[in-house]
């Protein structure tokens, strides 16, 4: 009795260090809950010989794996998985299991080691479209483009009544910086960069302090009603 | 500044991934899930559910090697498993909620799915794919049968016609396993049977000129043999005529083994002992035994040598009794022979139905023998249905499904497969849904362009003759849609409703106006042809079928044969001014082994035959243009005329159509052509180039004759040619952005080689990759890859000056090289750098500067293996092209050009590269989701991408087929020549509309102004 069971014992050791079933399983978490978000789904080592397919309660086994090194990937339709590079031994020991980063090369293998049997988490699940921005009044109105030009609307009707309530200096000032602005504008319509942007800088040299006239213009609107009267 | 920001916004805007919205989905693409042409007859199978209430799937295994389930309701797909194709499904079988599977060499692979989800429930893997003996058929020495003497739900699995296992239900391993103890011996087991007191493996021993029957039984508790036993016979036919009937009595299961014999009907029953001896039935000689699948209920059919097909029931005392026998079923000149098949009702009584096609009534009928009614004698429900041979073939093979809601009716549906591939439902003689299966094999395909819509100009040349009322008359008529008009225009203007490049553009489901395009091009039909006799046009809109028409087999259809497609050539577009053409090249393969070559010319919107010799609707006959095989085909144009150029194996040049014209024509242009050619046997195919003879042979035909053969190594095996698609190239250089220009190397004579290397009759040690000048044989470029596995895989896509392929580098070459999948990206431009022009695309072929080129070249890992790659194509080739492949995971994805290019820095880029907006290399191509054309559909193994050009030049139409039909529209740059789907048409209509508003409040106040300042002019 105890012969033939030594042969046996010896012929599944040769048998494993030929080759050895890989086992392993998906682990349904939120981003795959199960076999039917997967789909048929198999886990392949390099590119496809050897593989297994995954079945309803997670569980995978690739049969007859000879000694090697492997990369581990799923082929899954919609799920994001991460590979594995697993090491296959020659002696009766179980195979080592290592994170894999694609592109990167195999030696020096990660010093990271894996559990065995294989846990494969699904890691995300594929967004295939780009939401589609639809029309909204606020959100039109949101838009900065929007409010600037409403603004400009705004204090091209305000502007007479803004003007006319000036102070003469202030109004000369005033005049004298939009006579510049529209300089720009030309230049940068007629493709001269180069002097628009010197304007531009020159421009924002003298109008840096433009903040400290403002309460000199409130001032100013107090003396012209004065004047008015 | 703003027009600055606005143009840097807009251009990145193109670089942006282009990704579908979700609203898009299923709107301006199609998916059509297939299964493939059942091999087998397909099999009604019924499940109870928690509540009592039934459900029913059609199950079939396909030439695809797919199993799937059909909704007997609808014909849409339940659902589908896809076996690899190195594990053929040799064998399946359904019981209750599950189905065993059984595939690979001998029965490698056992798997159990649920039968109502096609949820993978275990796998397990029996013997090794060597060690699978492989049987001709390769159902031979296979089989599942299923413990239905308790509920475990354990399965008996028989593989490589000796090794009986037998595998739990509810873990999937395997409780015991025997196998037969002489392997050696000729005994091959083929079928299983199970009782509660022992299995019996039913196989044929070979002895002389005959195989006599063999019988094992063994314990089903733990795989012992119980006895073994030759029952003394002689069969001739092999195992398909070996028909084993059971019937559950009061005294449990009895079975009996029953064969034919020198014409009559022997049984034996099984027992665990073996003790029995057979019987010879008395009576009438039969021709033949039909397997019915209601086997398990004790019937099957037995045909006389007249051809009357006789029910045969085991009955209650053990013995073989002629139940019934169909009236008129022997054997006449007006209709076929029948096709028998059983099924089962929602209460397990069993069906029989036999269905015949009259050739005098040129309709199908079926007769349904339902057993247990009318008090046990049986009853026959007959009724004919309008099956249409001319566009479905011949019925291949039957399903039966029945039901008997009062006592003397009985209801069935029917599933018939056809010999082209077509799976039809019929309830009574009601067409309920056809599935064109045979579209899972599409082996050609082409889009083709439609006409612009037929403007109703009825009237035209009438008005001079009509009188003033009819005038009036008339113009009121056409005047009454004139406020719908006025409506629409309205509507139009203030909604923006277009015509949008993401709109769908399928036609109404009432529409009967005849076909057109769309405002865009994006509609065309698509003229596939399969390998099952059919060609199909497909409206490209939404995948229905316009028209289909069978191929005739000409003289071969005396013998019986089938017809290859091989190429599909477009000889007369809409742009010629009439209807567009196609000429389908198949080769057709007669019973007798005699090869010819046929042609087919077709109208692509009707499917009429254009030579006109096929009658209307009727089989379309093709025209022998070889009279053997085929080397290679090519479309000629010369000026509006198009046809196509055949090359026999003695390298002959025939022409389709042959006309005086075309013959003159092609006598013009024959000393110009070089034709690099792949010709020699499997294994060892040699790259030549050829010249055409200026002057006809003696033979009266022009022949090709070889100028120059690629100096490969002898045991290199030439693969394939790829050749670069017939496109514009818009243009000639790429500006760099030091202001100098790269010139593109554009050859017309350029094709790309793919090669392997073998040892002899081992698998591949290397494979190559050879960019060769054709006109003279020069090796323009060679590369040297793994053979990851022994195989050459290699995928290339060749476009203007961009050669991309795609392989699996194994790593094998350098110790810490990654393994990975790879694409390489080569661009070959004109002389040795920048500014050095030659011209090339109009050099001439004997000039020294054709082999001056420079190659950028860059290799990036690529994140999965793919079946088939091609690139985009648009109308003038100005938009960028993408690279298209159908990945492993059942997707089609593109790959932008600039992630591609060869040309990318492996530094920071500099700002003359950023100009070209180069970015930094990366080994690593993105794998963006937002870029997986077919999103959430499946596509299954699509094996070719095909695409076409759109009307609009940013579009390009894209149509995948493999398994199943996947078409979509792709633009890679944008739909940058059509107004933005985003384009706020209300923004702008409010900020017009607010503008006005503006000037109506403001300009009274200027008068005002103005008027004071004139009165007050200080």
């Amino acid at each position: 009795m105890m012969i033939p069971l030594l042969i046996l014992t010896l012929v599944s050791l040769l048998c494993s260090s030929l080759a050895f079933d890989l086992k392993g399983r998906v682990v349904w978490n939120e981003i795959c809950p199960g076999i039917g978000d997967l789909g048929q789904a198999k886990v392949v080592l390099d590119n496809g010989n050897l593989y297994g397919s995954v079945t309803r309660n997670g569980q995978f086994v690739i049969p007859e794996v000879p000694s090697g090194t492997y990369i581990l990937s799923v082929v899954a339709h919609d799920h994001a998985f991460e590979r594995l590079r697993i090491d296959v031994l020659d002696t009766d020991t179980l195979p080592e299991v290592r994170p894999y980063v694609p592109g990167t090369p195999l030696s020096p293998p990660s010093p990271v080691t894996l559990p065995y049997p294989i846990t494969l988490i699904p890691r995300a699940r594929y967004d295939y479209y780009t939401p589609q921005e639809s029309f909204n009044l606020v959100g039109m109105f949101q838009n900065p483009m929007m409010l600037l030009m409403l603004g400009t609307g705004v204090l091209m009707l305000a502007m007479p009544y803004i003007m006319k309530n000036m102070d003469p200096e202030v109004l000369q000032e005033f005049k004298e910086r939009q006579a510049k602005i529209t300089d720009i504008q030309s230049s940068i319509q007629n493709g001269d960069l180069k002097t628009g942007l010197s304007a531009m800088m020159g421009g924002e040299e003298k109008t840096s302090p433009a903040p400290a006239p403002k309460p000199q213009a409130s001032a100013a609107r107090n003396r012209g009603k004065n004047k008015r009267r | 500044m703003l027009t600055i920001v606005r143009f840097l916004w807009a251009s990145f805007a193109i670089w942006t991934a282009y990704a579908l919205h979700p609203s898009e989905a299923g709107v301006v693409d199609w998916h059509k899930a297939l299964l493939g042409v059942p091999l087998t007859r397909p099999d009604f199978h019924r499940t109870t559910g928690a509540h009592g209430a039934t459900r029913s799937v059609v199950l079939t295994a396909t030439s695809n090697n797919v199993i799937g389930a059909v909704h007997p309701e609808n014909g849409t797909v339940a659902w589908r498993y896809l076996f690899e194709d190195r594990d053929p499904v040799v064998g399946y079988k359904a019981y209750n909620d599950r189905l065993a599977t059984l595939s690979g060499p001998g029965g490698a692979t056992f798997r159990i799915l649920d039968v109502n989800s096609g949820h993978l429930l275990h796998e397990l893997h029996l013997h090794s794919a060597d060690s699978g003996r492989l049987f001709e058929p390769v159902n031979l020495g296979v089989a599942i049968a299923f413990d239905d003497s308790d509920k475990s739900k354990d399965t008996f699995v028989l593989t490589n016609g000796h090794t009986l296992r037998r595998i739990n239900g509810k873990s999937g391993d395997i409780v015991w396993g025997w196998t037969s103890p002489d392997q050696t011996s000729l005994v091959v087991y083929s079928k299983v049977v199970t009782t509660s007191d022992a299995i019996y493996l039913i196989g044929l021993a070979k002895s002389f000129a005959s195989y006599t029957v063999h019988v094992s039984a063994i314990s089903p508790d733990n795989g012992e043999l119980l006895s073994d036993a030759d029952v003394p016979s002689s069969i001739i036919n092999g195992p398909q005529g070996l028909i084993v009937v059971s019937h559950e009595g009061t005294r449990g299961k009895s079975v009996r083994l029953a064969w034919l014999e020198q014409a009559r009907i022997h049984s034996v029953a099984l027992t665990p002992q073996l003790k029995d001896k057979p019987t010879i039935k008395k009576g009438s000689a039969y021709l033949q035994v039909h397997d019915i699948g209601l086997q398990e209920k004790g019937l099957f059919v037995a045909t006389k040598e007249d051809g009357s097909g006789r029910v045969i029931r085991f009955s209650e005392d053990g013995a073989l009794k002629v139940f019934w026998e169909f009236a008129d079923s022997v054997k006449s000149p007006k209709y076929t022979e029948s096709t028998y098949a059983g099924g089962l009702d929602k209460d397990g009584w069993p069906y029989i139905a036999r269905v015949y096609w009259s050739h005098v009534f040129r309709q199908a009928s079926a007769h349904v023998l339902a057993p247990h009614l009318a008090e046990g004698k049986g009853l026959v429900t007959g009724f004919t249905f309008p099956f249409e041979t001319q566009k479905h073939g011949i019925i291949a093979n039957v399903a039966v499904d029945a039901a008997n809601p009062e006592e003397f009716r009985v209801l069935s549906r029917l599933v018939l497969t056809t010999t082209t591939g077509a799976v039809q439902l019929w309830q009574q003689d009601q067409h309920q849904w056809t599935r064109e299966e045979s579209l899972a094999d599409i082996r050609v395909a082409e889009m083709v362009e439609l006409p612009e819509p037929q403007l109703v100009a009825s009237q035209v040349g009438i008005e001079e003759t009509e009188s003033f009322g009819a005038r009036l008359r008339r113009q009121l008529a056409d005047a009454q849609d004139f406020p719908q008009y006025a409506i629409n225009f309205a509507k139009r203007f203030a909604t923006g409703s277009y015509a949008s490049a993401s709109s769908s553009i399928a036609p109404a489901s009432n529409d009967t106006s005849p076909l057109s395009r769309d405002t865009f091009g994006f509609r065309k039909i698509i003229v596939a042809a399969t390998s099952h006799g059919k060609v199909f046009g497909i409206d490209s809109a939404n995948g229905e079928i316009i028209w289909s028409r069978v191929f005739g087999l000409g003289w071969a259809a005396e013998v019986g044969g089938r017809i290859f497609p091989l190429k599909i050539f477009t000889t007369r577009t809409v742009s010629d001014g009439d209807t567009p053409q196609v000429v389908i090249v198949g080769q057709r393969k007669a019973d007798n082994s005699l090869v010819d070559t046929v042609a087919f010319h077709i109208d692509a919107l009707t499917g009429e035959d254009v030579s006109g010799t096929s009658i209307g609707q009727d089989i379309l006959q093709g025209q022998d243009v070889i009279a053997g095989a085929l080397v290679e085909a090519y479309l000629f144009q010369d000026g509006p005329t198009k046809y196509v150029v055949l090359l026999d194996e003695y390298l002959q040049v025939h022409l389709f159509p042959d006309t005086p014209e075309n013959a003159d024509s092609f006598h013009k242009v024959a000393p110009s052509i070089h034709l690099p050619l792949r010709t020699g046997t499997a294994g060892s195919h040699r790259l030549g180039g050829h010249k055409v003879s200026p002057e006809k042979e003696f033979t009266g035909r022009h022949i090709a004759y070889p100028i120059w053969t690629a100096s490969l190594p002898p045991n290199e095996d030439v693969r394939s040619i790829v050749t670069r698609p017939h496109e514009p190239v818009a243009s000639l250089g790429k500006v760099l952005g030091n202001r100098t220009t790269l010139y593109k190397y554009l050859n017309p004579g350029v094709v790309v080689v793919l090669t392997s290397t073998s040892t002899p009759s081992g698998p591949a040690t290397s494979c190559g990759v050879y960019v060769i000048d054709g006109t003279k044989g020069t090796i323009l470029y060679h590369a040297n890859l793994p053979a990851a596995g022994g195989v050459c895989d290699v995928k290339a896509a060749f476009t203007e000056n961009w050669l991309v392929y795609h392989y699996y580098d194994d790593g094998s070459a350098n110790a810490d090289q990654a393994k990975s999948y790879r694409m390489v990206s080569l661009e070959f431009y004109e002389g040795s750098g920048v500014d050095d022009k030659t011209s090339s695309s109009d050099l001439s072929a004997y000039s020294n500067d054709t082999t001056r080129i420079s190659v950028y070249e860059q290799s990036y890992v690529f994140p999965r293996g793919i079946s088939t790659i091609t690139t985009t194509s648009t109308k003038f080739g100005i938009t960028v092209k993408d690279i298209l492949v159908a990945g492993n995971n059942h997707q089609v994805q593109s790959f932008p050009r600039r992630f591609l290019d060869p040309r990318r820095p492996n530094r920071k880029p500099t700002a003359e590269e950023q100009e070209e907006w180069l970015i930094q290399y990366d080994p690593l191509l993105p794998d963006d989701p937002k870029r997986v054309l077919s999103h959430r559909y499946q596509v299954a193994r699509i094996r070719k991408i095909i695409t076409s050009p759109a009307l609009l030049e940013s579009t390009s139409l894209v149509f995948g087929y493999g398994v199943d039909l996947f078409f979509t529209r792709v633009a890679p740059s944008k739909t940058f020549d059509v107004l933005n789907e985003n384009f706020n048409k209300a923004q702008l209509v409010l900020t017009v509309a607010g503008l006005a508003l503006a000037i109506v409040i403001t300009k009274p106040m200027v008068r005002r102004k103005r008027l004071r300042e004139r009165w007050y002019a200080s």
